[in-house]
This record gives structure tokens, sequence and C-alpha cells, in this order.
């Protein structure tokens, strides 16, 4: 008690600011520290997934179908869950997300959904998260371009 | 107490909080998740093809066009007045770079959708506002803008304009992609020039 009294001052600030920072720390309501970090599987492309090689990743597998069509593909020994993509954040979904051991697919006819999705949720830590494309190789350019080598700019 | 005694205190407290909250100097994302949620899943984030061809023919000084490929990529082929900032440098390079007042539309593309989606929840996230994507990136400028062609019979006043629209933002990538390197600054400046004289203003 004398402890207290002695330094009621400094506790006075110094408690409510350590129980903001662990608030902070722990939240799960807020981004993770260093984007880039986070980012990092999105520059070699290793997130994305191809459906026939989900089998092949290890662990217990969890599907999450964003859209409202029927997945045409069959994704054995996988759990598929139907989550819209606005209700990703609810509480249980997100909670069962996080908590699931193995990888995380995302699975959408909208690559671009389930690629801003993958990335809103990896800023938040999320690990182990994949998107499901039809395409192996979705960022390469599919034309070639001919130049018209008559053109010249005004003089 | 003596001062000791409360250097001791501080330390302590300093001890706590950075051992809780890890201090690097890099960026993290800080709008809310739920708030960039609503902006990921916006469809006024996107534009199509057609959209972003209108702009570039009729050269559209609202617009700047954020090209995500690799510098060596961009330098081969890109869609007019477009700027390079490559996707792995984006974070950082970004939010220094993308500007202009919320009248200003910065559309991101890339070759696909992957680059600019994930470019784009970056952007939004670090509060770049006027950000959005061109949909389909590069290879649905190619297949609806380069390769189009009319089939039918007959066509309606809104499909002229479409086509039309489409064969001149064509022509201008054809021809500013035709160019070496060399001369594509002076075609933009001789386009300007031309422009110049129709408006009847001085040179």
């Amino acid at each position: 008690m004398d402890f207290i009294r002695k330094y009621k001052a400094i506790l006075l600030i110094v408690i409510p600011v350590i129980i903001l920072v662990i608030f902070r720390a722990t939240g799960t309501d807020h981004f993770s520290t260093d984007a880039q970090k986070l980012a990092e599987p999105s520059f070699s492309r290793s997130n994305i997934i191809i459906p026939g090689k989900v089998s092949q990743l290890s662990g217990e597998k969890l599907i999450i179908n964003l859209g409202k069509d029927v997945i045409k593909h069959n994704f054995e020994g996988a759990t598929v869950k139907d989550i819209s993509p606005d209700s990703i954040l609810a509480k249980e979904y997100i909670g069962m997300i996080k908590k699931h051991e193995g990888p995380v697919f995302l699975y959408s006819s909208d690559n671009s959904i389930s690629v801003r999705l993958w990335m809103l949720l990896s800023q938040m830590g999320i690990k182990n998260l994949y998107v499901v494309s039809e395409n192996p190789d979705p960022e390469s350019l599919k034309y070639e371009f001919r130049p018209d080598t008559t053109v010249r700019p005004e003089s | 107490m003596n001062t000791r005694e409360k250097l001791s205190i501080v330390l302590l407290i300093l001890g706590v909080i950075l051992a809780l909250l890890p201090l690097t100097g890099s960026r993290s994302l800080s709008v809310r998740p739920d708030r960039l949620l609503l902006e990921a899943l916006d469809e006024k984030s996107w534009f199509t093809v057609d959209q972003v061809a209108r702009f570039v023919a009729t050269e559209d000084t609202s617009v700047q066009l954020i090209d995500l490929r690799p510098a060596e990529e961009f330098s081969r082929l890109n869609i007019p007045g477009s700027v390079n900032i490559p996707y792995d440098r984006f974070i950082d390079i970004a939010p220094g770079t993308i500007l202009g007042g919320s009248n200003m539309k910065n559309i991101l593309y890339s070759n696909g959708d992957i680059d600019a989606n994930n470019a784009f929840v970056i952007a939004r996230g670090l509060k770049i506002k006027n950000v959005y994507v061109m949909k389909g990136g590069l290879n649905e400028w190619f297949n609806t803008v380069m390769n189009s062609r009319f089939t039918g019979d007959r066509i309606s006043a809104r499909e002229n304009a479409l086509f039309e629209n489409r064969r001149r933002a064509g022509n201008m990538f054809t021809e500013i992609n035709s160019l070496p390197d060399s001369l594509k600054k002076k075609y933009f400046e001789s386009k300007h020039l031309s422009a110049k004289k129709l408006d009847g203003g001085c040179e």
C-alpha cells in the first residue's frame, strides 16, 4: 500500500498505457505490422494454387466458397464452407479461419474477390492461406503485340 | 524514491512496452479491417477496359494509369499515359508517389487480375483513397480493345460509339508502343502540339 501511495502519480499514467498496449498487441480488429512481409507470398504468387494441386498440400484443408455457385471441383477430404464475402470478418468465421490448423483456400469464380480477401486476411496475420485459381499463370500476358513500323511522330 | 529507483521504474516500463509492441520502420495498414472489406467489395472500385479506353482516347487528365508490372515489361509495352510502379515495390513507393486530389483517379493494372487487386487492398489500407483497378488487366485490354471486331449486320449508335472508342484507344496504343523509346517522348509532345493547334491556342 505504501508502494502504491508512493508511486500513485506514475502508476496512474503507466497502468492505463500498459493496458492499452496489451489490448493493441492482442486485439484482432486491426492489421498486423509489416505489410511488406505479410504480402510476400503475393510477390512470388506462391499463394495462388490451381484446383488440381490443392490435394497435394498437407494438413486438414478448409475451402471457403465465396460465391453463390456450387464448387465444380471435387476437393477430396476437404471441408467446404460457404461464406459470403461481406461476412468473412464475422466473429464466427474469422475465428474458424484463425483456429484452423491446416491450409485455408479462398474459392470464387471471380479471382478479383478472392485475391482482395486474401490480402485483407493476410494483413491481419492469417497464414497458410491460398487463392484457388483455374489459371495456373494468371499474370502472364496471353497476347502478342505486333508493332506498326510505319508510325512516326508528327514533326 | 531516489533517482536510481525512478530511472529503474521508467526503464522497466519502457521495456514492457517495447516487448509488446515491436517497433519497426515498416508500414502496416491503418484502416480498420471491416472498413477495408467494404471498400474491397465495392463494385465502383473497378473500371472496365472500355471505360479506361475512353479515358485514354480522350486523354482524360483526371486519370492516372499505374502499371504494376516489372520495369522491363512496362518498357516493352504499356497503355499510353501509364506510369510504372512494380508491384513488389508498391508498398514502399506508392504512398509517396500516388498523389492527386479526390477528383484524380489512379487506375491500377497488371497483365491479369492478381497483382492489381492485391495492390488495391494495400493502397486503400494505407489510406490512399483514389485508387481503382482495371478489370481483367492487359489481357482483357487486348481481348476487348485491341482485338475488337464488329461482326453483325447492323450497328446501333451505342455500339458504334463503343467501337469507335476502342478503335481510337487501340490506335493510340499501337502508335505509342511501336515507337522506339527515343521517339516516344517526341510523340507525346507532337500530340499535345496538334491539340493546341486545333484549339487555336498559342504554341
